[in-house]
């Protein structure tokens, strides 16, 4: 059933691959041009900017001027964001989220970790766009449980075991695996599946500097899951929060996003 | 967001950030609803994946454990903390604490009327005299061996030389209600207190006469804690005792000093065939006579119900909540080679172990799984993370994945309207025992294969 999901996941598009390619020689006209070209691409990225988190007083509608605010690790991010997109199902099935509420969820990822990058003192496109890759593992599990979701129910109510783990122990392979080999179909940065392994909790790096970030990574994502429209959409415990991995960076965390 | 209950014990596991925006979404009114219909002798809230919480984010499953309290008059609170949010708690509801608070999941089975028997030796010492003496009490009751420092340094000085130490936690009210656990393959029911006509509400009758269909035959009332009995109780336990007999089955109380009620209401108890020991482990660890008293060889009288039309016509729904099941837990495909009515048969049934769940309501019978023993072990790697070869392990987690099948089959039949509840489930480590218990009784047996390897289906009344 992996395997086939896999199998089924279509390469990116033409038009993206394109835009990417502009955006990472850091040619923003010419990435905009070709971006501007895909209707879908163009209406996603105008409804996400507008977005309240993104915090635009005027409606921005025109893609030279998105990618221009956007700078280009923003408007890579956002491409990638799309990209990611492409994946989600029209109707999700295990978890109770909408189009709507998956791009908020986004939004919402794609900014603070602009915020947590800045804090820790890091420019670096490549990394900037992991955070992209993340909601995958909400896509997968989705697809992947969504038919079972009755008799997976079940099994939690006997045993408080969270998807991921239902999965590596059955398959031996994770939500995380899975967003890796997406990943390498979509030829992103090596970087960035590395990132997010290490943000399963379950799966620290050996590289330092790819462990802070999948500790960070994986707070953001916690604290992100614990607002009342994910809570809502049941997305709360799809993964399990590993509180010792983030314990020493926690007091930051909670500064950074001032809760008190 | 639903409790997972295991031992006795409902715990509800939030992670992350709880706070008064999100934590009335985690709990809603049909978690509480679904919550007071547990099995449960302790619901508690794990703290252990959360991060950050204040006293909003609280509120809610302080609410929970209050209406869980008025309704069902058991243990509430919170586990799995360290300090800091011990003393975080301790403030917010500094004069209103009305919970429990268990430093660890761990620590609260300790206080729970139906876990493990085993005698633990457990140090305690917190700022709180009426605390220390309140906890020593109650694990005193429950079997255990407490013992108190005498200060701080005393803690410190003795605390590797125990098996748990009691620092950070806090006993609000506890339970008293009829608790009921399976040992091996009997039953224990924990009564508490004084007992009088009351015990006719408390005491769960249909799910005492559906662990007798299902074959249970030893039954124990675990009475330490029972502080006095009246006559109106008396005849309860009386006529329980003959009800019970009717199906060879043997009823024992445990830990009731014959100072705690007249010399004639023992002689009646006896003559109705209930049998007295001084204490749980006089009946638990001397296995021969645990083997007697299990009724292994002998016939029962009153339980030989055969299959009817109404429970034959559920089969394919029964049939397709076990498979299911099993296909997900194992990752195998099902294939079905026969359907006959009959006794159970086996040809043979070396490495095999089986387990028994009864279902009552608005139908009633009893499905049997005969398991190869790969198949079992095989759910155990899903449930517990690793393979295993420990045979009680194995059964318990037979016993979990019978549960899963049984709460299928629950949801399944309450699609079609028809409203059950099922019984806990017994296993059988060998086969001979199962055989000699369902002699003479008649069901519908379908014989199945989980990637070639055989699996037998029963269902019966």
């Amino acid at each position: 059933m992996i395997d086939l999901y896999i199998q089924k996941i279509p390469p990116a598009p033409k038009a993206l691959q394109k835009t990417i390619h502009y955006l990472n020689i850091g040619e923003l006209t010419k990435a905009s041009s070709v971006a501007k070209e895909d209707l879908a691409l163009s209406s996603y990225l105008k409804s996400i900017v507008n977005k309240p988190i993104y915090g635009f007083r005027n409606n921005v509608s025109d893609i030279p001027q998105i990618f221009g605010i956007l700078g280009v690790s923003g408007a890579k991010q956002s491409v990638y964001n799309y990209l990611l997109t492409l994946l989600s199902p029209d109707k999700w099935s295990l978890f109770k989220l909408n189009s709507n509420s998956f791009h908020e969820l986004q939004a919402q990822l794609s900014v603070k970790w602009k915020i947590i990058l800045k804090h820790l003192n890091i420019i670096d496109k490549d990394i900037e766009s992991a955070i992209t890759l993340l909601p995958a593992s909400i896509i997968v599990c989705d697809a992947l449980f969504g038919e079972k979701i009755e008799d997976v129910n079940l099994l939690r109510s006997v045993n408080n075991l969270d998807f991921n783990t239902i999965l590596m122990r059955l398959c031996k392979f994770d939500l995380f695996d899975i967003c890796e080999e997406i990943s390498i179909k979509w030829e992103m940065p090596e970087n960035i599946s590395k990132i997010i392994q290490a943000s399963s909790g379950k799966k620290e790096s050996s590289e330092d500097s790819i462990n802070i970030l999948g500790k960070w990574m994986h707070l953001l994502l916690f604290y992100e899951l614990s607002q009342p429209i994910f809570v809502k959409a049941e997305l709360n415990d799809f993964i399990d929060f590993n509180i010792e991995y983030v314990s020493d960076i926690y007091e930051e965390f909670a500064q950074l996003m001032d809760i008190k | 967001m639903r409790a997972v209950i295991k031992n006795g014990i409902g715990i509800f596991s939030p992670q992350g950030f709880l706070d008064g925006n999100n934590s009335s979404i985690l709990v809603t009114f049909e978690d509480i609803e679904a919550t007071k219909k547990l099995n449960a002798d302790i619901i508690l809230v794990s703290l252990k994946k959360v991060i950050f919480f204040n006293r909003n984010g609280l509120d809610i499953f302080v609410k929970l454990f209050t209406k869980i309290r008025k309704d069902k008059h058991i243990t509430v609170g919170f586990c799995d903390y360290d300090e800091k949010k011990f003393n975080a708690i301790k403030n917010f509801y500094a004069n209103d604490l009305n919970f429990s608070l268990f430093q660890t999941k761990e620590i609260a089975e300790l206080f729970s009327p139906t876990y493990s028997n085993d005698k633990r030796d457990v140090l305690i010492y917190t700022d709180d005299k009426s605390q220390n003496s309140a906890i020593a009490i109650e694990l005193h009751d429950n079997g255990h061996n407490p013992i108190l420092a005498q200060s701080k340094q005393d803690f410190l000085n003795k605390k590797n030389n125990f098996d748990y130490v009691i620092s950070n936690s806090i006993l609000g009210c506890m339970g008293n209600s009829v608790a009921t656990r399976v040992t091996g393959n009997a039953i224990i029911y924990t009564i508490s207190t004084f007992l009088d006509a009351e015990i006719g509400n408390k005491f769960n009758i249909a799910y005492h006469n559906n662990s007798l269909n299902i074959g249970f035959k030893l039954f124990i009332f675990d009475a330490y804690k029972v502080v006095s009995m009246n006559i109106h109780a008396l005849n309860f336990f009386s006529k329980l005792a003959s009800y019970s007999a009717e199906y060879n089955a043997t009823i024992c109380f445990a830990g009731l000093s014959s100072t705690k009620f007249p010399e004639s209401f023992k002689e009646t108890l006896e003559d109705s065939g209930i049998i007295f020991f001084n204490q749980m482990d006089d009946i638990l660890n001397d296995e021969k006579q645990l083997k007697e008293l299990t009724g292994v060889t002998s016939v029962n009288t009153k339980n030989k119900r055969h299959i009817n039309k109404a429970t034959v016509s559920e089969l394919p729904n029964l049939i397709d909540a076990t498979v299911a099941t099993i296909e997900m837990m194992t990752n195998a495909k099902a294939l079905k080679e026969s359907v006959n009515i009959q006794e159970v048969t086996l040809k043979n049934h070396t490495d095999m172990v089986a387990s028994s769940i009864g279902f009552y309501g608005d139908l009633d019978g009893m499905i049997i799984l005969v398991f190869p023993i790969d198949i079992a072990k095989k759910t155990c790697e899903l449930l517990i993370g690793e393979e295993t070869d420990d045979t009680d392990m194995i059964l318990d987690t037979l016993s979990e994945l019978v549960n899963i099948v049984g709460g299928k089959m629950k949801t399944i039949l309450s699609d079609e309207n028809v409203n059950i509840n099922i019984t806990l489930p017994r296993t059988y480590q060998k086969i001979s025992t199962l055989l000699e218990n369902t002699k003479g009784r008649k069901g519908v047996q379908v014989d199945l294969a989980f990637d070639g390897k055989k699996f037998l289906f029963f269902l019966t009344r």
